[in-house]
């Protein structure tokens, strides 16, 4: 959701929508719900995940100044840890009760090739502080995820991703790769050093050790221009293999119980600085309570709710490329997102819009649809198959498990692969049936780990360790 | 090795300077007053750049800037206590630990104090 204009629209719909249901433009809808909290000052410090839902307490809370200060500690003892990143999974990856290990002190990038447009990064970087840093020596990165407040081996672990066709998932851009091991060496990786650990370490899920740094293929620095409109979603599906091929990235999102999708197309642009509609991150919150109150009329609701959304402005965002294809994200959610073949993904989108229907759920966060890349990521959701990634949200406030159950089954019909920083039930016996290096990946993490030391509750059923 | 660390603990260095000048800059943009931001520990303040810079020297988020007065004065009337109990539970947009992991309760007090303008002996 994006654009000053439209929020104003929403304000106004909404003020029309509280006159003409007698209702105040106070109601429960408008406001915020904070988290219920459970800690106070004075008792042990919980560490919990970006949306609340993840949490745990640690015995030990573990940040080395150095690269050789995290390998003496992996040296120092047989306790067991976990690399924490930034939170932001939604996923089990994270909670121990023994040992966190955060990379905020190795954070920046140490060194730059500008012959290769290639640099070398540590991965206690966030997200958000790579592009300006990349930027400093003239490079970026080919592409980014939605959201960028994870640290660069958070999101690497993940395989996390942005959108376009010929683009592949952050992992996919590692070309080196420096492993602390749970047995305390420091292996420097590549497709021919230690290749086999590569292949597995470039997406982890922080099973086989702590990456310390990586070596990035990056690009020379660009701009872009994103250009969102609102779309038939009939007329959007038919369109959609030109629509893949026409823009350097496409990505939608459906409207549950709606017609209408909002269609983001972003191109590199080399116009100078142009107008630029700021991110509105809060507009999702006033979409929620026009939703409600749609909703609550008979008979003419959801055509009013439809109709409103059909006639949204289009927008334009500009910018320096990790500016434009990030955005903030201060309503918090929690997310599943599973990646279908890409040639599935319309008609898996539909099941999901029918099933929503059909059940009647009470969904209107909007369904993120983005096309990737294949790549030779062992674990990656994009490894020899071009994916079509699909995210269902709800709001942090309300409960995502009958949604996300309801939804779920429609992901496995289409052989759908988790993403492995979000929600999902499959365990290692299912996993293992989407992945044609899964024996591989567990082979050379019993290598690296025969202990366990990195092995929680989550890896413990995803992996079957 | 060492001599990677050392440059690029320099590069740190200086990035963070720039980062800081870069957050009194935006949180003195639109004539809101500032408050007195209570010191920062020198190692904080790459927590500080790193973390809480993402919402809190960028307009728009919601954020309370950091240093504006405006934004703080309200919350601050709540006390130390109640500011560090949201920062840790999570409040509205505010992640749970202010998205740091790594923080101690002492780390966050020190963090919501810095940029709620808070004294060192109110804290």
């Amino acid at each position: 959701m994006t654009g000053l204009t439209r929020r104003e629209l929403l304000r106004a719909a909404l003020a029309a929508g509280a006159s003409a249901a007698g209702l105040s433009a106070c109601g429960r809808g408008d406001q915020h719900t904070s988290v219920s909290g459970d800690w106070a000052p004075g008792e042990p410090l919980p560490w919990r995940n970006w949306s609340g839902i993840e949490r745990c307490v640690p015995a030990r809370r573990i940040a080395p100044a150095s690269e050789a200060e995290l390998v003496a500690l992996l040296c120092s003892g047989d306790f067991a840890l976990r690399p924490a990143g930034a939170g932001h999974s939604f996923s089990g990856l994270v909670p121990s009760d023994a040992a966190l290990v955060f990379l905020d002190s190795l954070s920046g990038v140490i060194s730059a090739d500008p012959a290769s447009l290639s640099a070398e990064v540590w991965t206690g970087t966030r997200l958000w502080l790579l592009g300006p840093a990349l930027a400093a020596f003239g490079q970026a990165l080919p592409n980014l995820s939605d959201i960028d407040y994870q640290t660069l081996g958070g999101a690497l672990a993940t395989s996390t991703h942005g959108s376009g066709a010929q683009l592949g998932s952050l992992s996919s851009r590692v070309t080196a790769l420096w492993l602390a091991t749970p047995g305390g060496e420091l292996l420097e990786c590549d497709a021919e050093r230690h290749a086999e650990v590569f292949h597995a370490a470039r997406t982890s899920l922080g099973a086989l050790g702590v990456i310390t740094r990586v070596r990035l293929a990056n690009r020379a620095a660009f701009r872009l221009v994103e250009r969102s409109r609102f779309v038939e979603l009939d007329a959007l599906l038919a369109d959609l293999p030109h629509e893949r091929d026409a823009n350097r990235h496409f990505e939608f999102y459906a409207f549950p119980h709606s017609d209408v999708a909002l269609a983001i197309a972003t191109n590199e642009t080399d116009l100078g600085p142009a107008p630029t509609v700021d991110d509105d991150p809060e507009a999702i919150l006033l979409l929620r309570s026009l939703f409600r109150w749609t909703r609550a009329l008979p008979g003419v609701g959801m055509r009013l709710y439809d109709a409103f959304l059909r006639n949204q402005p289009s927008s334009e965002r500009a910018g320096e490329s990790y500016a434009v294809l990030a955005h903030p994200r201060t309503v918090r959610f929690n997310e599943m997102e599973y990646t279908v073949p890409a040639e599935a993904g319309p008609e898996c989108l539909r099941a999901i819009l029918a099933e929503i229907r059909a059940r009647d759920l009470p969904i209107c966060f909007p369904i993120e649809c983005r096309f990737v890349c294949k790549d030779d990521v062992w674990l990656s959701m994009f490894h020899e198959r071009a994916g079509f990634s699909i995210s269902i949200h709800q709001f942090q406030d309300e409960d995502w498990r009958p949604y996300f159950a309801a939804i779920e089954p429609i992901f496995w019909k289409f052989e759908g692969r988790p993403h492995w920083g979000k929600l999902h039930s499959l365990d290692a016996a299912r996993l293992s049936a989407l992945y044609s290096c899964w024996s591989d990946f567990r082979r050379v993490r019993r290598s690296l780990d025969p202990r366990g030391r990195l092995v929680n509750a989550h890896l413990a059923q995803i992996l079957g360790a | 090795m060492r001599a990677i660390s050392r440059k690029s603990a320099r590069a740190r260095a200086k990035l963070t300077c720039a980062l800081v000048c870069l957050v009194a800059a935006c949180a003195c943009g639109d004539d809101r007053k500032p408050a007195t931001p209570s010191p920062l520990e020198p190692e904080l303040v790459l927590t500080y750049q790193s973390v809480c810079a993402s919402c809190h020297a960028r307009a728009g988020t919601g954020a309370p800037l950091a240093g504006n007065d405006a934004d703080w004065s309200q919350r601050r009337a709540q006390g130390g206590d109640a500011l560090l109990e949201h920062t840790v539970n999570g409040y509205r947009g505010m992640p749970p630990l202010g998205g740091c992991g790594r923080c101690s309760a002492a780390d966050l007090r020190a963090l919501v104090a810095y940029m709620a303008g808070i004294a060192e002996a109110a804290r």
